[in-house]
């Protein structure tokens, strides 16, 4: 994001009072309550106590980035109407949680699951299952949170002008999220996400409002002009377009409803009347998110025709400095609307960030390294772990890649090989360690080369679909292959019929 | 099984009506002149892929709220 030449010592201001806000949030959180430092649940799921308002909240900004909002609208600048297919992605997550969360959610809370593994474990006992899910699941959100940090940087210093660099700016914001994380864990971290998730979606509508009112009010105006000058991006899109839609949808929903701290908030819900509503709510919220993040897009192909490739990616910092000279007023709601991105971007890193270290506490240290340990051990291992973690990736992010979107695409591809294991395990018995196991490898491994020679989509589809597609196969003809009978597990029985967990 | 109980996997309609909404939420079915009518200022394609999302949405929320009823019984009994 370019500097933004309305914000400087204001910007500075207003983040100041943002990261005070949350530090005393975490504090709160923290205070009083022993059992968070003292117990995995406790310290990541908020002793899966976490209510409706919480438990929105934490959905909504965990999964709606900062990214969501500078890195969609030139997404939206470049691609023109189809973009539309980012509502849909960001919708059908919640038709893919339907598949799994509701006996998740069950059996998860009988057995008192930390982290996914903890399922994995539980259903197919394999050591090559749970290390490969482990491997699969920290890559993904190790590369999610450089990309957090990466983002962090960018906007801050955008916002200040340069004033605060971007190096300062990155340490500045992973200490406050550091410290607050550490003395609330994850009840810090949703009720820092109620304040960080409000701010973000004020800061969306105004920054509309703003943009409608520059593009003179009149959006068929915007389109027509459109059509005028960049014809393709109103005309009905070309069938490979089409056929990457639908791969965006498969992989979009099945990688981030899979997410660790996805699945985490499943578990951390207090009940399921709670969980329920809150994806009920949750599956509005694309519309209001990137649905107007979409609008922001089309409306700066009038308001800054011609922008190509990198400069593209300018396109929300030059609307605001736009927006923000209409009027005062304007000019301070931008400077909340970019505080807002930077509250974003921390309330999603801090979600991925305790994930992270909830696999290495719970997983790498206690299922392998030292499983007698005490919990508050684990915790701790997991709490300084992740900081290291975090030092390691900002090391990376002194070297920001060029799109943000590029990056976004290459996690899910690796993460979305653990989906056959985790939701085929909960509903089909005779599914066998062995060929989820190959299934998972062979389809991380095809996923991994079609990106890495530069074969990202074939024909539309994504590399991580195809990988994909071979997973399940495997799975699914392997297990055939291997069992003549059905298993006869009690506690497994017990666990796929959700009717018999009433008893 | 329990009349009480409601889980959408095993309900197969709610998955065939998501398959249907998604695909009339991909422009796969136009041809390709149907940019006019501008409706609210959407090409006329897009317009009717905007009404499928909002369609998406509202079908899963519905979804959310009324096909899933497992342990709440229970659990809001134990209250």
């Amino acid at each position: 994001m370019g500097e933004l030449t309305f914000a400087g010592m204001d910007g500075i201001i207003i983040l100041t009072v943002f990261a005070l806000i949350m530090l005393v949030i975490g504090y709160f959180s923290g205070r009083g309550e022993k059992n968070i430092h003292e117990s995995l649940s406790g310290y990541y799921l908020a002793s899966g106590n976490l209510g409706f308002i919480a438990l929105f909240f934490t959905l909504f900004a965990t999964q709606y980035s900062g990214n969501t909002i500078v890195g969609y609208a030139p997404s939206a600048y470049r691609t023109g109407f189809s973009w539309l297919q980012s509502i849909s992605f960001m919708t059908i997550i919640i038709g893919v949680y339907l598949l799994f969360a509701p006996r998740l959610y069950v059996i998860a809370k009988k057995r008192n699951f930390v982290t996914p593994t903890d399922w994995l474990q539980h259903r197919f006992n394999s050591k090559g299952i749970t290390i490969v899910a482990i491997f699969l699941m920290l890559w993904g959100l190790g590369n999610y949170l450089l990309e957090q940090l990466v983002a962090i940087g960018q906007a801050v210093s955008g916002m200040t002008g340069g004033t605060i660099p971007y190096q300062v700016a990155v340490i500045a914001f992973v200490l406050v999220m550091l410290a607050y994380e550490w003395m609330g864990g994850m009840k810090a971290v949703a009720f820092t996400d109620v304040m960080q998730g409000i701010v973000l979606l004020i800061g969306i509508i105004f920054f509309v409002t703003g943009g409608v009112y520059l593009a003179g009010g009149n959006f068929s105006d915007v389109t027509r002009f459109i059509t005028e000058t960049e014809p393709a991006k109103t005309a009905v899109p070309p069938m490979e377009v089409n056929i990457n839609w639908f791969s965006m949808l498969v992989l979009v929903g099945l990688g981030a409803s899979i997410y660790p701290h996805a699945v985490q908030r499943i578990y951390a819900a207090k009940s399921e009347k709670t969980l329920k509503k809150s994806f009920a709510r949750m599956a509005w919220m694309p519309l209001l998110t990137t649905g107007l993040v979409f609008f922001v897009g089309i409306i700066g192909l009038k308001l800054f025709p011609g922008l190509e490739g990198n400069e593209s990616e300018q396109l929300v910092g030059l609307m605001a400095n736009k927006i923000a000279a209409i009027n005062p007023f304007f000019y301070w709601i931008m400077i909340v609307f970019f505080g807002g991105i930077v509250a974003a971007i921390v309330s999603t890193a801090d979600s991925v960030l305790l994930s992270f270290s909830s696999l290495i506490s719970n997983d790498v240290y206690g299922k392998f390294i030292n499983p007698g340990a005490t919990e508050h051990k684990k915790v701790m291992v997991g709490k300084i772990i992740g900081i290291i973690a975090i030092f390691g990736l900002l090391w990376i992010a002194w070297y920001p890649p060029g799109t943000l979107y590029e990056i976004f695409v290459l996690k899910f591809e690796l993460l979305v090989q653990v989906f056959p294991a985790f939701v085929l395990g909960l509903y089909w018995k005779r599914l066998t360690s062995k060929p989820v196991l190959w299934g998972m490898i062979l389809g991380a491994i095809v996923a991994g080369m079609l990106t890495f020679t530069g074969h990202k989509t074939v024909f539309g589809i994504h590399g991580g679909i195809i990988g994909l597609a071979l997973n399940f196969l495997i799975c699914i003809g392997g297990s055939y292959l291997a069992s003549t009978s059905v298993s006869k597990n009690k506690i497994l029985e017990e666990d796929m019929n959700a009717v018999s967990l009433k008893a | 099984m329990n009349k009480n109980i409601k889980e959408p996997i095993r309900k197969k309609w709610i998955w065939i009506g998501l398959l249907l909404i998604v695909l009339g939420n991909v422009p796969w079915y136009f041809s390709k002149g149907l940019v006019e009518p501008y409706i609210l200022g959407f090409p006329f394609w897009a317009f009717i892929i905007f009404l499928f999302s909002i369609l998406l949405c509202a079908y899963l929320s519905w979804v959310c709220l009324t096909q899933w009823r497992i342990v709440e019984d229970e659990e809001e009994a134990e209250n």
